[in-house]
């Protein structure tokens, strides 16, 4: 594995990323701003929800229909999202149309029109997600699990709450576009089929600005609550459970993906195992490794009909308390194997790559090259990860259920 | 890109599209069969077998065989459509000899009653899973309105009395009769060796036992029923619609995909335009799925109770500017080119790939390169485009939907 890793910083300060691939005819781009749910003001909850979809409405000299025409004429498939700490906009598409799609993202960052009609839609829009999710239990389990779990404002939804939603004006939406589409604190990667000094070029002509002023990182408050439920006449009881873990910063970052790989990382990992194929208690079971930048946690969802909620939850639990009585050679091998095989699997496309790199740049600060995670990875033992389990012990559950029936947390 | 192509004495036919500069390998057993080959007393069989495949063989126990995955690092899994089952796996190279001889192993299970007893509850539990997924639930309850008796309308997964019905002798009678080597496609992509595979698949499929396979094909035109179910939980209202399209034989299929991203691509499509962008509906798409003997251009809506109304009327003036002026070049032109690129992104890794292979030897027995199907996208006129529309009329639908219970005077006023 001898990936390259091009990179190039503006004197604004953006920084530039890219992947080459070779046999590929595709590229993958992202703009990753510095405009997460986490990083807006207080009274503002769903506004990147809104702002992501407003500054679509027209951006340059082209109307709202010209500018989506112009798009979809470069046959190019948009991939955008909001999380916690950024908005990220991008697509992929076929490697010819680069040059014309940056020409239009462009626009769409730097001159979007924001007119005010449209803005009424955009909300709109954003409030109509909102009230889906009460149609989506499984979804809103998992949003609210982080917005409990995390310390506020770090698990604040990306998608919104309806009241503040409901009071966002369009100047407050111009204001936070403003100041937090911040080029000295964006990241661009691009990844599969390109040249980067004429990518680096066309982005320098395009993005290169005086220095802004850094966003004020934000303070961290308090974590919401040990258990939450929310009624629903559905037909499942779905669960939420997550407990913190260590950081990728941290020097047990790879024992902890390997714990819980042996937790869930595949069909035979104690979670499916134990939940599923023995006691038949749900079709959906699995927990997985999530980090934001200042916390991260192990997230774990499973969905199951009333009558055995309960015993699902408490098998969950059980099965994360012994996780570090013992651990088997064998398991780790799965384990590893496993993390190793998605890691390749996962670098043959271009958008997997690009996001890779852009959120190794925001975590780590440098991206992480294929073969150091790989020897990361192989570098951990039965012993190193049992060390990792017992010196940091499973404690303080978030939970939270969405169904018809309750469940005891102890 | 190098095709290969045999076929075993008992009818299995082996393919592989071999890419040596590929990272990855992926295999799949594409097996000819789904819930339109079930009868009502046997409905969600083919599903349930499905998940039983994994629950091992007289040699090997449920943990076994998940060890055996897990241990080459597969990303493995499979689905269960209304007309196929297919069983897949990507994997490292070096693992791909390894994992077919497992999925080869897995064709031939025990169907152990024990196992039967405990997958039930699952599938029970998958059902209801569905239940509270409403997107998904309204397709699958307009498939069977749309269909109105037709086999395409049996549900994959089967409700939870023909489940609880369901014994574990009649699974393996169905077994016998659906998994046989002449209705089974065993399908490579990516960087692998050809010839360790057909060995492979000679030696241990040999002996698997030629039957006679037969699925009735009847196109249907669909029941234009209409159809609303309350439900006390739900927020918003979700509407599917569904009208019919040619079949995944028909060359027109390329015309009929394209007709679908033009009306109901999930950006820049009418539905776009005139539903999303203006707030009018959260969600507005079509696609067109082309089916064995038939189709379906398929719609899903949802938007807001009170503007149903106004979200009805407006699809049907969207039909009817469709029938009367049909589509413009420059949709055509937006519309190739998203499919074209969508194909390209795909076909990039070898699991994208297996999934097209095998399903144009399902359907068409035949090897088509990406390029084929670039130059058959590319090749499509307007005048196609507009002939099916003429022919098909996918604005005279089936139409389910379902949404929060209405207050009796609602209900006073919409009659």
């Amino acid at each position: 594995m001898t990936e390259k890793l091009d990179k190039h910083i503006l004197e604004n300060g953006m920084v530039l990323l890219g992947e080459p691939m070779e046999g590929v005819a595709s590229v993958a781009f992202g703009f990753i701003l510095p405009a997460g749910a986490a990083l807006l003001p207080e009274g503002c909850c769903g506004a990147g929800a809104v702002v992501s979809d407003w500054i679509f409405r027209g951006a340059g000299d082209k109307s709202s229909k010209e500018l989506g025409d112009a798009l979809d004429g470069l046959g190019l498939h948009r991939a955008g999202s909001v999380g916690s700490s950024h908005i990220t906009v991008g697509a992929a598409l076929e490697a010819g149309n680069l040059a014309q799609a940056l020409d239009l993202y462009a626009d769409i960052i730097l001159k979007p029109s924001l007119k005010e009609d449209q803005f009424e839609l955009a909300r709109q829009l954003a409030v109509d997600g909102v009230l889906s999710l009460d149609d989506e239990p499984r979804q809103k389990v998992m949003l609210k699990l982080r917005e409990r779990f995390y310390p506020s404002p770090l698990g604040r939804s990306p998608a919104g709450e309806i009241a503040e939603l409901k009071a966002l004006t369009a100047e407050n939406a111009k204001q936070i576009i403003k100041d937090n589409f911040n080029l000295s604190q964006t990241i661009f990667t691009v990844a599969g089929k390109y040249d980067f000094d004429t990518v680096c070029q066309q982005i320098e002509k395009l993005f290169e600005t005086k220095q802004q002023k850094t966003i004020e990182s934000v303070t961290l408050g308090s974590k919401a609550g040990k258990y939450t439920h929310i009624d629903n006449d559905g037909a499942q009881v779905h669960i939420g459970l997550m407990t913190e873990t260590v950081k990728p910063t941290d020097e047990d970052y790879y024992n902890a993906r390997v714990a819980v790989s042996v937790l869930s990382g595949g069909m035979s990992a104690r979670l499916f195992t134990k939940v599923r194929e023995e006691r038949g208690l749900c079709y959906a079971i699995g927990a997985r490794y999530h980090c934001l930048k200042d916390a991260a946690g192990i997230m774990c969802y499973a969905g199951t009909t009333p009558d055995k909620a309960q015993e699902t939850l408490d098998v969950i639990i059980q099965q994360f308390d012994k996780l570090g009585d013992e651990i088997s050679e064998e398991e780790i091998q799965r384990a590893k194997v496993g993390l190793e095989s998605s890691l390749i699997l996962s670098s043959e496309s271009s958008s997997s790559r690009a996001g890779a790199i852009a959120s190794d740049y925001y975590i780590l600060g440098r991206v992480r090259s294929l073969d150091e995670i790989k020897n990361k990875i192989e570098a951990t033992s039965v012993d190193s990860v049992l060390g990792f389990l017992r010196s940091n012990k499973f404690k303080d559950y978030t939970v939270v259920t969405i169904g018809p029936k309750q469940v005891t947390v102890e | 890109m190098e095709f290969k192509k045999e076929q075993l004495a008992n009818g299995l036919d082996l393919i592989g599209e071999v890419n040596k500069s590929a990272k990855s390998a992926a295999v799949g057993f594409f097996v000819k069969t789904g819930s339109r080959d079930e009868s009502e007393q046997i409905n969600g069989v083919s599903h349930f077998l499905e998940h039983m495949l994994f629950k091992g063989t007289e040699k090997l126990s449920a943990l076994e065989v998940n060890e055996a995955f897990d241990r080459t690092g597969a990303q493995f899994n499979a689905g269960t459509s209304e007309e196929n089952t297919v069983f897949y796996a990507a994997v490292l190279p070096e693992y791909l000899v390894e994992v077919t001889g497992l999925w080869i192993e897995l064709m031939r299970p025990a169907l152990r009653d024990d196992d039967f007893n405990i997958e039930k509850n699952v599938i029970k539990e998958e059902i209801a899973m569905y239940k509270d997924m409403p997107s998904f639930d309204v397709m699958d309850q307009c498939r069977s309105l749309h269909f109105d008796g037709h086999p395409c309308g049996n549900s994959i997964l089967g409700s939870e009395t023909s489940i609880d019905n369901l014994a574990a002798e009649q699974m393996r009678d169905y077994f016998a009769r659906r998994y046989a080597p002449n209705n089974m496609v065993l399908a490579c992509a990516g960087n692998f060796d050809w010839d360790q595979i057909c060995s492979l698949a000679a030696n241990s499929c040999s002996k698997w036992r030629q039957q006679t396979v037969e699925r009735k094909l009847e196109h249907f035109g669909g029941s234009k029923k209409k159809k609303r179910i309350e439900k006390s939980n739900l927020a918003r209202e979700h509407i599917c619609l569904m009208s019919s399209g040619v079949s995944a034989r028909d060359p027109r299929r390329f015309a009929a995909s394209l007709l679908g991203v033009i009306v109901g691509d999930d950006v820049g499509s009418r539905f776009f335009w005139e539903l999303v962008d203006k707030a009018l509906a959260e969600a507005a798409t079509m696609q067109f799925g082309a089916m064995d003997g038939t189709g379906t251009f398929c719609s899903y809506i949802r938007c807001s109770v009170d503007n149903v109304t106004k979200v009805l009327d407006t699809i049907s003036s969207i039909f009817q500017s469709l029938s009367k002026n049909g589509i413009t070049e420059d949709e055509l032109r937006k519309a190739k080119n998203k499919v074209l690129s969508a194909l390209v992104i795909k076909n990039e890794l070898p699991m994208g790939r297996l999934g097209d292979l095998g399903s144009n030897w399902i359907y068409l027995q035949q090897y088509r390169t990406v390029e084929d199907d670039i130059s058959s996208v590319k090749a499509v006129t307007i005048d196609d485009v507009n002939s099916l529309i003429e022919q098909f009329k996918p604005g005279d639908f089936t139409q389910l939907s379902i949404g929060p219970a209405q207050d009796r005077e609602q209900k006073t006023e919409d009659r």
